[in-house]
C-alpha cells in the first residue's frame, strides 16, 4: 500500500499512520484523497454490470463528513446498498481497478472513518429491513444496514427486544458489530459485537459467504470488531430476548473515584442489569442502576443498595447547595448545573416512556437526550479503554485534561463484560488485552454549547486524552480514522503486522475502509 | 415564510433522527428523500431546482418535526422550499381551480371545516357535525387554499383574505386538514383553531365507546404539529380504552400518507397498502377507527376487520 508521507522528509515511512509517531507533532489531517486515476474505466464498467453508482453532487454532499463533523472528504459515486450481489459486484470491480469503497452505516464515526476520500461510498442503509423474527429462537435475521432503532421497532410488535446496542437510534447494525457496540447493560451481556450469532460478508473481492464462530470462525473473528478492514457486513443474524421496561434507580456522588468503585462492585457483584455513570463535569457524578424485573430490583435494595456511597437526587442537591454556600465564587458554576439540571433531568422522565417506576424504550429517551443536549456539528469523545485495575486511574487523569481544555464536559463510564471464548474477536480492538472479566470504557465529551474551538485544540484534546491510554496500556473505542495515529503504538508491531498481513491476503488492492485503520 | 424562519437547513447536524420516522425513507431507503438529504446538499449549495424529486416526495406528515433534536421547524422548511421552487419553476405547477366569489359569512360563532376526503362522505361529515352538537359547516372548505399550500403555491390575496375574512368572526373553527389548521393557527391568533381528530376525540360520548380491541389512526398533521401537549392527550386516551395506536417507540404517529398530495401523485414512492400493513404488523383488532376520511379505504384494504371513522364512535 502506497501511504503518502505528510510531513516529507520529517517522517520515515509507515505502513501506519506516519504523521502520529513519537516526537513529531501529531496533528491529524483528513488522510489523502484518491485522485480518481481509475475512476472512468470502473464507473464504465460498473454502470455496464448494472450498478447504479450516483455521481450528483446532492447525495455526494450528505456524505461530506461524519458525526464528528472535522474530517471531510467527497467520494467520486455513491452505491446505495441494495443487495449482497451487488456489493460482490462492486468489490470485485474495486479489486480490478483499485477503488476505494469506503461503507458508511449511520455515519456516527467521530474520526472521519465513514468518510470517503474518494472513490465510492457504499451506503448501507439501503439494505435496512428486518428479514426474520424468530420467537421461539429469539433470534432475529436482518440486514446489516438496519438502525437498532428500527430494528427495535420491529421486534417491540413482537414483544421483542435487542439485546444490548449503543444509546443511540441511529446506530447501525453492521456499524456496530464491527467496532463494538456498548451499551448500560454491556456489564453484564458484552458489547453489540458479542450478539452476533453468524453474518453474512461479501469479502473485499467480491465473495458472498456466511460466518459464525463454527462457520469459517477465522473470517468471523476478523469481521466483528474488525473495523470494516476485512469484509462489508451485509446480513445478521442477533440474539434477542423478551421487551421488559426497565427500572430506573439514579444515585448520586461528588467523587469520581467513589462511584466508579461503586459501580465496578455492582458489575462485580452482577447487581443490576444495567449501570454506568453519567456525570456533569465532575461535579455531578451520577450512577444510573437499571433492572429488567421487580425480583433483581429488590434483591438489590436488600444486599447493595445500602451499600452503595451515593445519595438521592434530594439528599445530593441539599449537600451540594450548602457546598457551594461556602465556596460562593463558584456560584457561576452552580448556576449552570442548576440550568442543566432543570433541562436535562426532565428528558429522562417524560411521561410518554415512563409508567409509574418504569422506563419503558430506554434508547429513545437517552438518546434523544444525548442529541438534545449534547449534539452538534461538531462532536469529539475520545475514549478510553482499560482493564478494571487502571479505570480510576484513566478517568481521573482524562478529567484532569477536560478541565484544562473546557469548561464543560460529561463523562461516560461503562464496562464491559469480557467472553473469553471471543478473545480472537478482541484483538486489535477497544478490548485492552489485560482486561479480565470486565474492561472498562470512559468518553470523555466537552460541550461545546456556543464556543468554537479550532481543529488544533480538538486535536491535541483528544491526543492528551489518548496519551493516558498509551501511558496505563489500554485501549481505546474510536482509534481509526484521524486517531489511527495510536494503532501502532498501543498495539504494538507485533499485532498490527500480523494484522496488515492477514488485510493484505484479504484485500490485495486494499480498497476497503483503506484509510480506517492500515 | 422563510424569511421568518430562525433556524433553517444551515442548522441540521446530520444525526439521521428523521429517518426513523420518514414515511418515505421507510418506502424508499434513500436519503436524499429526506430532511437530513436536503438539509445537507443545501448545505453545500446544492440549488434548491436540483432537488425538486426530494421537494415533491414529502407528504408533509410532520413526523420530523418532533423527532429533530435541533428542534429545527422541519415543516414550514418544507413549505419554504416548496414555494422557492414554484417561483424558480412554475411551469410544473398545478393548475389550481380558485373558487371565486365571496365567502359566505358564518351562521355561528363556531364552525367545521372538512378536508376534500370528508367532503366526498357527506354521511360522516354530517356525524361529525352532529356529535360537535350541530357546528356549522361552512360552505367554502378551501380546498383550493390548502391544495396551494401543501403545494408552495401562491395564494391569491383576494381569495386568501375574503377566506380568512369569513372566518373572523368565529370563536372556534374546527379544521379536518391539519395542514390548513396549522397555517390558520398562524393566520387567525384570535381564534381557537383545533382539529377535527382533538374536537371528536375530546367529546366523552366518543372516547368512552374507544374499546381495548381497537386499533387508532392518528391523523399525523395535526398531532405533529402539537405534538408536546397531544402526546399526553392520546396517552391517556390509550391508557383509559386500553387501545393500540400507530404510534412509533418515539411516540410519533405512522402516517398511511394516503390523504397527502405527495402520495395522491404517486410522488413520494410510498404503497398506502404497504404502509397501512406496517402500521398494522404485529396487531390483531377486533375494529380499526380512523381519524382521517382518507383512511377509511385503506384500511378496509388490507384489513377484514371493521374500519370506521373516529365522528361515526359516538354513534355506539
Amino acid at each position: 500500500m502506497d501511504i503518502s508521507v505528510v510531513e516529507p522528509g520529517v517522517i520515515p515511512v509507515c505502513p501506519v499512520a506516519p504523521d502520529a509517531l513519537q516526537g513529531i507533532r501529531r496533528q491529524q489531517t483528513n488522510p489523502d484523497r484518491w485522485h480518481g486515476a481509475s475512476w472512468a474505466p470502473f464507473a464504465e464498467a460498473a454502470r455496464a454490470a448494472g450498478l447504479e453508482l450516483i455521481d450528483e453532487r446532492q447525495l455526494q454532499a450528505v456524505f461530506i463528513t461524519d458525526a464528528g463533523g472535522l474530517a471531510f472528504g467527497m467520494p467520486h459515486g455513491v452505491l446505495i446498498a441494495r443487495s449482497a450481489t451487488q456489493i460482490a459486484t462492486l468489490m470485485k470491480l474495486a479489486q480490478q481497478f483499485a477503488v476505494p469503497v469506503t461503507v458508511r452505516g449511520g455515519g456516527l464515526t467521530t474520526e472521519g472513518e465513514s468518510v470517503a476520500y474518494g472513490g465510492v461510498l457504499l451506503d448501507m442503509t439501503g439494505m435496512s429491513r428486518v428479514l426474520k423474527v424468530a420467537r421461539e429462537q429469539l433470534t432475529v435475521r436482518t440486514q446489516a444496514g438496519i438502525f437498532w432503532h428500527s430494528l427495535a421497532e420491529v421486534l417491540r410488535r413482537h414483544q421483542l427486544d435487542y439485546l444490548s446496542a449503543p444509546l443511540n437510534l441511529t446506530s447501525s447494525v453492521g456499524g456496530s458489530l464491527g467496532v463494538g457496540g456498548i451499551d448500560v447493560n454491556s456489564p453484564r451481556l458484552g458489547c453489540s459485537a458479542d450478539q452476533a450469532v453468524s453474518v453474512e460478508v461479501v469479502t473485499p473481492t467480491g465473495e458472498i459467504v456466511e460466518c459464525s464462530d463454527t462457520v469459517r470462525p477465522e473470517l468471523f473473528q476478523r469481521v466483528i470488531l474488525g473495523y470494516g478492514q476485512f469484509g462489508v457486513i451485509t446480513e445478521v443474524t442477533l440474539k434477542v430476548r423478551p421487551y421488559t421496561p426497565l427500572r430506573m434507580h439514579y444515585i448520586y456522588y461528588d467523587s469520581l473515584r467513589t462511584a466508579i468503585e461503586d459501580l465496578q462492585m455492582l458489575d462485580r457483584d452482577d447487581a443490576s442489569d444495567y449501570s454506568g455513570i453519567l456525570t456533569m463535569t465532575d461535579k455531578v457524578i451520577n450512577l444510573l442502576v437499571a433492572f429488567d424485573s421487580d425480583e433483581r430490583e429488590a434483591a438489590f435494595n436488600a444486599t447493595w443498595r445500602g451499600r452503595l456511597r451515593g445519595h438521592g437526587e434530594l439528599a445530593f442537591c441539599v449537600r451540594m447547595g450548602l457546598g457551594f454556600l461556602l465556596k460562593p465564587w463558584q456560584l457561576r458554576e452552580m448556576l449552570w448545573l442548576y440550568e442543566r439540571r432543570c433541562r436535562l433531568f426532565p428528558e429522562f422522565r417524560r411521561a410518554e416512556h415512563t409508567r409509574g417506576n418504569l422506563m419503558h424504550d430506554r434508547t429513545v429517551v437517552f438518546s434523544r437526550a444525548v442529541w438534545k443536549h449534547w449534539g452538534s456539528r461538531q462532536m469529539v469523545i475520545p475514549d478510553l479503554a482499560t482493564s478494571t485495575e487502571k479505570f480510576i486511574e484513566a478517568v481521573e487523569r482524562g478529567n484532569a485534561v477536560c478541565q484544562r481544555y473546557f469548561r464543560h464536559y460529561t463523562l461516560y463510564c461503562v464496562g464491559i463484560k469480557v467472553r473469553e471464548d471471543h478473545r480472537p474477536h478482541y484483538e486489535l480492538s477497544c478490548i485492552p488485552p489485560d482486561a479480565r472479566g470486565h474492561a472498562y470504557g470512559c468518553e470523555f465529551e466537552p460541550i461545546m454549547e456556543d464556543h468554537n474551538y479550532s481543529r488544533d485544540t480538538l486535536q491535541a484534546f483528544k491526543n492528551d486524552i489518548y496519551d493516558i491510554g498509551l501511558a496505563l496500556g489500554g485501549s481505546y473505542y474510536r482509534f481509526g480514522g484521524m486517531m489511527k495515529g495510536y494503532i501502532r503504538r498501543i498495539f504494538g508491531d507485533e499485532v498490527v503486522d500480523r494484522h496488515l498481513a492477514m488485510k493484505r491476503k484479504a484485500d490485495p488492492a486494499m480498497v476497503l475502509n483503506r484509510h480506517v485503520i492500515f | 415564510m422563510k424569511a421568518l424562519l430562525t433556524k433553517g437547513h444551515e442548522s441540521c447536524s446530520g444525526c439521521s433522527l428523521c429517518l426513523l420516522v420518514c414515511p418515505v425513507w421507510h418506502a424508499r431507503r434513500d436519503i436524499r428523500h429526506t430532511p437530513q438529504g436536503r438539509a445537507k446538499a443545501l448545505q453545500m449549495g446544492v440549488p434548491v431546482a436540483a432537488l425538486v424529486e426530494s421537494i415533491d416526495s414529502c407528504t408533509l406528515c410532520a413526523a420530523c418535526e418532533p423527532a429533530c433534536p435541533e428542534s429545527l421547524p422541519l415543516v414550514d422548511m418544507m413549505l419554504g422550499l416548496r414555494e422557492q421552487l414554484a417561483r424558480d419553476v412554475p411551469a410544473r405547477l398545478p393548475v389550481i381551480d380558485w373558487r371565486s366569489g365571496a365567502s359566505p359569512r358564518l351562521a355561528q360563532a363556531v364552525c367545521l371545516i372538512p378536508d376534500a376526503a370528508l367532503l366526498q362522505r357527506p354521511d360522516l361529515l354530517a356525524k361529525a357535525a352532529q356529535q360537535l352538537d350541530g357546528m356549522q359547516v361552512v360552505e367554502d372548505a378551501g380546498l383550493d387554499i390548502a391544495e396551494a399550500i401543501e403545494a408552495g403555491q401562491a395564494i391569491p390575496q383576494e381569495r386568501w383574505y375574503g377566506f380568512l375574512q369569513a372566518l373572523k368572526r368565529a370563536r372556534r373553527v374546527v379544521v379536518a386538514n391539519g395542514l390548513l389548521a396549522h397555517w390558520l393557527r398562524g393566520s387567525l391568533p384570535a381564534v381557537r383553531i383545533d382539529s377535527l381528530a382533538m374536537a371528536l376525540g375530546s367529546l366523552e360520548a366518543v372516547r368512552s365507546r374507544l374499546q381495548p380491541g381497537d386499533f387508532y389512526v392518528i391523523e399525523s398533521r395535526h398531532y405533529h404539529a402539537d405534538r408536546e401537549r397531544l402526546v399526553h392527550h392520546y396517552d391517556g386516551l390509550r391508557q383509559r380504552s386500553g387501545c393500540s395506536m400507530n404510534l412509533d417507540l418515539q411516540r410519533l404517529a405512522v402516517p398511511t400518507t394516503a390523504s397527502s398530495m405527495a402520495t395522491q401523485r404517486g410522488q413520494s414512492g410510498i404503497d398506502v397498502l404497504e404502509q397501512a400493513r406496517w402500521i398494522l404488523e404485529g396487531t390483531t383488532p377486533a375494529r380499526i377507527v380512523v381519524e382521517d376520511a382518507a383512511d377509511l379505504a385503506v384500511f378496509t384494504a388490507v384489513s377484514d376487520k371493521p374500519v370506521i371513522h373516529l365522528a361515526e364512535l359516538g354513534d355506539g
